[in-house]
């Protein structure tokens, strides 16, 4: 019925306006790589309509999920470079290449804005026999392999801070994967798995309810929305290379999507990301607010991608070297 | 407690509040008759619909549509024998023998008042224990999982039929079309025959209503020219007599319906077969065999998946953990509108407990009145003439299996099972066990996972993990009853020893 109604209104659209008509003269697209309910689908839901008012022109969400979000990918790469199709999507298609999941990353796309950074966390049960990221390594030093770490699959957050750590200090641990954070985070909770890497977003109303305890933000300095917890550089200055580093969100487009198509859709998003109940709720969710386009933006997303796919690599846990991609090795 | 009971009712003092909950749920009915229109999408819609409302009106709207929807799937499959929702299920199993024989009216007004009994039943047991089955559910570790999809798995034994070894491959089967797809724990594609579009694996949705909807038109051809069947419309509402004698039974398919669906990552589906399986094993004496058109077999599972919704709210509301797929995109919404449910809500925000509770409560009464009130018309689509009927519900089917993920490789994969489904009707193989294998599939393979890499792969260890531990002991327990329990061995063993030594056996 809906796709019914949105067809009517395209094909009106379509013969009522010349080809030469302003952007946007019909509905966009936007297709949102994971499950409704969700952090990206919560952060696009919810920056969309502020971004709407100054495009002038309707997003029609739609969730598309399957395959560790390539579907989404492959979908909006295989569309036209118009920008009636947005793709909004998480950190994970820059390591689809090392991890064998497709050929298609957001190097085939344009960002039009890259719009927060979560900042990773390690959390324990509040069983476990450490209070502390020093206690914790001693502890899983004396005792290797019976600390199981939550995990939700190679690639996902929690794998690359695993790798992170192990790139720096020995830590024989067992992964137990779940299906996403949430999943993990409940089972942190019952005692399932002893330790969690996740984000602080999703963590943080629990740690504030003293249900799990925090040992370290993987960041290099303080959060405010969490004061008393250490970033890990403070007891190990060496994981400084590798930071800041986290999961984020951003809208894209197609390459070759016309330039003046892409630098309006950026102008409405970065007004999008302004408004005042949009940073509320990216505050109250512990996400650092980016709001980057254009260059600042690809040099981010390239970063990102060298460092994340070589700790994956060095780990052992990618398919394919990102030499192989020309992915260069962070200096 | 007065200003909780002030917040319980703000839902029922406010005009525009009390309608749209009302709205909410007549629509949810109509969206759960539909196979395909689920209530999950209908939810995840709502979001960007409501989101510059406030969020009082926004959750009544969703929290009716919950409601009603998950009882409407109910509507369908009674009538024509194709589960409007996965939770309706085991409905059908009695529920289409009964508009078979005319009484579509009566098995639609006890399936209404039982849906009812169970909705509350479930809101109960949230109102007044929420903390502490929430608590009892976080306790459920991988390996308790795996055990209850066991006993999952088992519930084969009810929904075989003439004969367990067709269904044995029926489930078996259903179990092999769960993991076609990426694999979820390490993306490792699984039958997919390098297609990219198999990577997200086949739509449950799909194979249910191809199994169910197409498999049954299809097999409705066979006598097109049969005059339908005359629906007696007497009594619609069941008498209290009637409701007291099943009320017992209603409140141990309830309990199931409040814990598997307090339980994150099982909900109303699974409540509503483990309940139907159980009605079988306690009721003794049905007036009509299950199967044929026992009233059992219809209080259960409606009163399970009724009573699922309060128990998807538990953890919810009291942790921010979601109780299944409709709860967890309620929580994203609360985000978008400002609030953070996680354990502090209930502590920060006490209000925003009792008003959903308060609207789930309405919501409930509203099911009632609609579901009671539109049956004579509802009971009018049985006695349609075949050649419009037929196509009806092939059309359906396209749309339903369009709609859920808007992709038409899903139609193909509807289409196919549906063929398939009637091959499977005609050699007397049933449809139940392929779709409780479908359902099962992941809950069963990932759980066996992380319970087995949680004890660094030891069998030993996971033994001594389950046999240590209570919950998973009387897990184990009743699956080495109820598998004992349906093997010769055991009905030997009652003949010679009587039932109590034999359950000893058992555990």
């Amino acid at each position: 019925m809906k796709t019914l109604f949105t067809g009517a209104l395209a094909a009106l659209a379509f013969t009522a306006a010349p080809a030469l008509a302003e952007y946007p003269e019909k509905e966009i697209q936007g297709i949102i790589q994971w499950g409704a309910g969700g952090s990206t689908d919560t952060v696009m839901r919810a920056v969309t309509p502020h971004a709407e008012e100054m495009l002038g022109g309707k997003v029609v969400m739609q969730n598309m999920t399957g395959g560790v979000g390539a579907i989404a990918v492959k979908f909006a790469s295989a569309q036209d470079a118009d920008g009636y199709t947005l793709l909004m999507g998480a950190e994970n298609p820059l390591l689809y290449k090392v991890m064998g999941l497709g050929d298609i990353d957001y190097s085939s796309f344009v960002p039009v804005n890259v719009i927060a950074r979560g900042v990773p966390i390690l959390v324990a049960n509040n069983d476990a026999p450490f209070d502390t990221l020093e206690e914790m390594v001693a502890y899983i030093q004396e005792n290797p392999n019976e600390v199981k770490f939550g995990s939700t699959g190679p690639g996902g957050l929690p794998s690359v801070v695993t790798a992170m750590l192990q790139s720096e200090i020995e830590l024989t641990v067992t992964a137990v994967p779940y299906d996403g954070d949430g999943p993990a985070l409940t089972a942190l909770q019952g005692g399932a798995i002893d330790v969690m890497p996740a984000v602080l977003g999703a963590s943080i109303e629990a740690i504030k309810a003293g249900r799990i305890k925090p040992l370290a933000l993987i960041d290099t300095q303080a959060n405010e929305a969490l004061p008393d917890v250490p970033p890990i550089t403070e007891a190990y200055p060496a994981f400084e290379t590798y930071l800041p580093w986290g999961p984020f969100f951003g809208v894209f487009v197609k390459e070759g999507t016309p330039d003046d198509v892409v630098a309006k859709l950026s102008e409405a998003y970065a007004a999008g990301v302004e408004n005042a109940d949009f940073q509320q709720l990216m505050d109250d969710r512990g996400f650092q607010v980016m709001n980057i386009s254009g260059d600042e933006a690809q040099e981010f997303l390239d970063k990102w991608q060298s460092v994340t796919s070589w700790l994956v690599y060095d780990a052992g846990i990618a398919k394919a070297s990102p030499e192989e991609f020309d992915i260069p090795r962070p200096e | 407690m007065t200003e909780a009971l002030q917040f319980f009712l703000i839902s029922w003092l406010d005009l525009k509040l009390l309608g749209l909950v009302a709205l909410g749920t007549f629509a949810g009915i109509y969206v759960g008759a539909i196979p395909g229109l689920s209530v999950t999408m209908a939810v995840s819609i709502l979001i960007s619909f409501t989101f510059a409302w406030d969020v009082y009106p926004a959750l009544c709207l969703m929290v009716g549509i919950y409601m009603g929807g998950v009882y409407g799937g109910s509507r369908t499959a009674i009538l024509l024998n194709i589960p409007g929702a996965p939770s309706a299920i085991a409905t059908a199993l009695d529920g289409y023998p009964l508009a078979q024989k005319g009484q579509a009216g009566e098995a639609i007004g006890l399936s209404t008042v039982m849906s009812f009994v169970g909705g509350f039943i479930g809101i109960g047991v949230l109102a007044v224990a929420a903390p502490f089955v929430s608590e009892f559910a976080l306790t459920f570790q991988p390996r308790d999982y795996m055990l209850l999809a066991i006993l999952g798995i088992l519930l084969v034994g009810s929904l075989s039929g003439e004969s367990l070894l067709k269904g044995v491959f029926a489930g078996a089967l259903g179990l092999l079309i769960g993991a076609v797809g990426l694999d979820p724990l390490t993306a490792e594609e699984r039958f997919t025959f390098g297609m990219v579009e198999l990577w997200g694996g086949i739509s449950f949705i799909a194979v249910m209503i191809g199994l169910f909807g197409v498999s049954e038109a299809l097999t409705q051809l066979h006598h097109i020219d049969k005059a339908a069947v005359k629906q007696t419309i007497g009594r619609i509402v069941p008498s209290w007599r009637a409701v007291g004698k099943y009320l017992p039974l209603s409140l141990q398919t309830s309990s199931i319906g409040v814990i598997i669906g307090a339980l994150p990552g099982t909900g109303g589906d699974i409540a509503a077969l483990m309940a139907y399986d159980h009605a079988k094993r306690v009721t003794k004496k049905p007036e009509v065999p299950f199967g044929e058109g026992a009233a059992e077999g219809l209080v259960a599972p409606e009163t399970a998946n009724n009573a699922a919704v309060g128990g998807a709210f538990i953890p919810m509301l009291t942790l921010g953990i979601p109780g299944d797929a409709v709860t967890a995109i309620i929580i994203g919404a609360m985000f978008i509108h400002g609030l953070n449910p996680g354990p502090m809500l209930m502590i920060e925000q006490p209000q925003m407990f009792w008003f959903i509770t308060g609207a789930l409560v309405l919501a409930n009464i509203f099911m009632l009145i609609f579901g009671l009130t539109g049956i004579r018309l509802f009971t009018k689509i049985v006695e349609m003439p075949r050649a419009v009927l037929i196509p009806l519900i092939l059309l359906l089917s396209i749309v339903g299996a369009y709609a859920v993920n808007n992709s038409i490789t899903d139609v193909y994969w509807m289409l196919l099972f549906g063929a398939f489904g009637y091959l499977l009707k005609t050699y007397g193989y049933q449809v139940g066990p392929v779709i409780l294998g479908v359902i099962l599939s992941r809950l069963i393979d990932e759980n066996w996972r992380r319970a087995i890499i949680s004890e660094q792969e030891d069998l030993g260890r996971l033994f001594m993990g389950i046999f240590t531990s209570p919950l998973s002991l009387v897990l184990f327990g009743a699956v080495v009853f109820i598998f004992i329990s349906q093997t010769p061995l055991w009905t030997g063993l009652r003949a010679r020893f009587g039932t109590a030594r034999a359950r000893g056996d058992g555990v």
